[in-house]
């Protein structure tokens, strides 16, 4: 029942940033929900459960991206697992965290995901690219992460739902 | 300890037993006097009548208050209940109004490219776009089309105004196309006026660039770009876009130029998939009422 509920979970992230992406982009860049997706999946649960997670959301977005099958499920995959390996080592994941770990996983697939799309691109255009579309994606998909990741823990607080976000290791 | 006597009714029994005796003789013979006796009787009671009438004005005023308000009440949940009743009609409407709306422009948009369609000398399948940049690094739609509608990798598609891009993977219902935009994509296509021809490709910005233009080529600001058929993806003559900026550095062999895209990518809606088309276009061939679609270059070749 519970992969059931993930794998609508994938099916339902990648419909709509396939969809939604327009409605959410801010000066033409889009957030990568399926990769705020595997990095809360990370932080909430564990490394091991974050790194399928992000395979099987990864998987389900090269299904309908334009490169090779495989690139996203891998970065997607490293994605969660990273973040779940951080909320492991770190006592308390706190917002702060959430928005330096997912900035930083953000660049470092946006980097791996521009090297494999565009294998020629010189010098200023990498520049570009990475001023003008990486930068700015990885803060969008920390701070959608971080709202998330608040908004989550405010309910548990507030409900009382101990157990509703962070499961014991 | 003796009870006390009773003395709320100091009126012996007899003196009551008479009482009433009277009172209901009395009674008996109000029903036998005579007519002008009950008149007069009647005058008797006015003051006593209206004695009555405050109380009885008070008690019907306070029922018909109530009764007033307990109607107004009930009718007050009516017509609570009528209203949410037709604000969910009303939203009920307005959804399906917008859903006419959005009908009625797809529809339009179909419109335009089923007439295009029908004239353009290529077969073509229509696709309706499902979703857009699924991923971040390539400009890219789905379409409603797949292998099951014949749709097939490296097919061009377009739309009425010019086009679009390319299939670059198909699924069983549904297709990517990389749009012409994506720096993933080239396609050979030519300078209408000069026939000069070049490589379009998109730009990490989204752009679109001419390469490879000859050097003497006398490109101007302004000039149509349209394919030049030497890919066999698309037939020679779609319309690209015009040239916005000539370029030519001292030291570069050839010119080239950024285009202006004529298809808004953007808004796009609905696409035609180029499934077959004759490749070369003979000049001997006689124009048939299917080339009026075509952009005039067809009409000019030598």
């Amino acid at each position: 029942m519970i992969i059931a509920l993930q794998i609508a979970l994938c099916l339902g992230t990648v419909v709509a940033q396939a969809t939604l992406s327009a409605m959410l982009a801010i000066n033409g860049i889009y957030p990568d929900l399926c990769l705020v997706l595997a990095c809360l999946f990370g932080f909430f649960t564990n490394e091991y459960k974050g790194f399928l997670f992000g395979l099987m959301v990864g998987l389900f977005q090269d299904l309908l991206a334009p490169g090779g099958v495989g690139i996203n499920m891998i970065l997607k995959g490293l994605a969660g697992g990273l973040a779940g390996m951080t909320a492991h080592t770190i006592s308390t994941v706190t917002t702060l965290a959430v928005i330096i770990v997912t900035l930083a996983l953000s660049l470092g697939c946006g980097l791996a995901s521009l090297i494999m799309a565009y294998p020629e691109l010189d010098g200023p255009e990498a520049f570009r690219a990475i001023s003008g579309i990486l930068g700015p994606q990885g803060l969008y998909n920390s701070l959608l992460a971080a709202g998330f990741f608040w908004f989550t823990h405010t309910l548990r607080d507030s409900w009382g739902m101990v157990h509703f976000t962070q499961e014991r290791r | 300890m003796p009870r006390p006597e009773h003395t709320s009714f100091p009126i012996s029994t007899g003196f009551r037993r008479l009482l009433a005796g009277g009172l209901i003789l009395f009674l008996l013979l109000l029903l036998f006097l005579p007519r002008q006796a009950q008149e007069w009787l009647g005058q008797m009671g006015e003051p006593m009548a209206l004695i009555l009438e405050g109380p009885l004005h008070g008690v019907a005023a306070l029922q018909d208050s109530v009764s007033e308000t307990w109607n107004h009440y009930i009718a007050l949940q009516h017509v609570w209940e009528d209203n949410q009743r037709l604000k969910q009609k009303i939203q009920q409407l307005q959804g399906e109004q917008n859903l006419l709306r959005e009908q009625a422009i797809l529809a339009r948009e179909f419109e335009k490219l089923s007439k295009y369609q029908a004239t353009a000398p290529m077969t073509t399948l229509p696709a309706r776009i499902i979703g857009r940049n699924v991923s971040n690094w390539y400009r890219a739609i789905v379409i409603d089309k797949g292998t099951r509608d014949g749709i097939q990798a490296e097919m061009g598609v377009i739309t009425h105004a010019g086009v679009v891009g390319r299939v670059v993977r198909v699924n069983a219902i549904t297709s990517i196309v990389l749009l012409l935009s994506d720096p993933n994509v080239a396609i050979t296509g030519m300078i209408q006026t000069s026939r000069d021809e070049g490589i379009i490709q998109g730009t990490p910005q989204g752009t679109l660039q001419m390469k490879y233009l000859p050097p003497l080529s006398p490109v101007q600001v302004g000039d149509a770009v349209v394919t030049s058929g030497l890919t066999d993806d698309f037939p020679r003559g779609l319309h690209i876009g015009h040239i916005q900026q000539i370029t030519k550095a001292a030291t570069d062999l050839f010119q080239s130029g950024e285009i202006t895209p004529i298809v808004d990518f953007s808004k796009l809606e609905g696409v035609l998939v180029i499934t077959s088309f004759q490749p070369t276009i003979s000049a001997e061939s006689p124009p048939s009422e299917e080339s009026e679609g075509m952009i005039p270059v067809l009409q000019h070749l030598p």
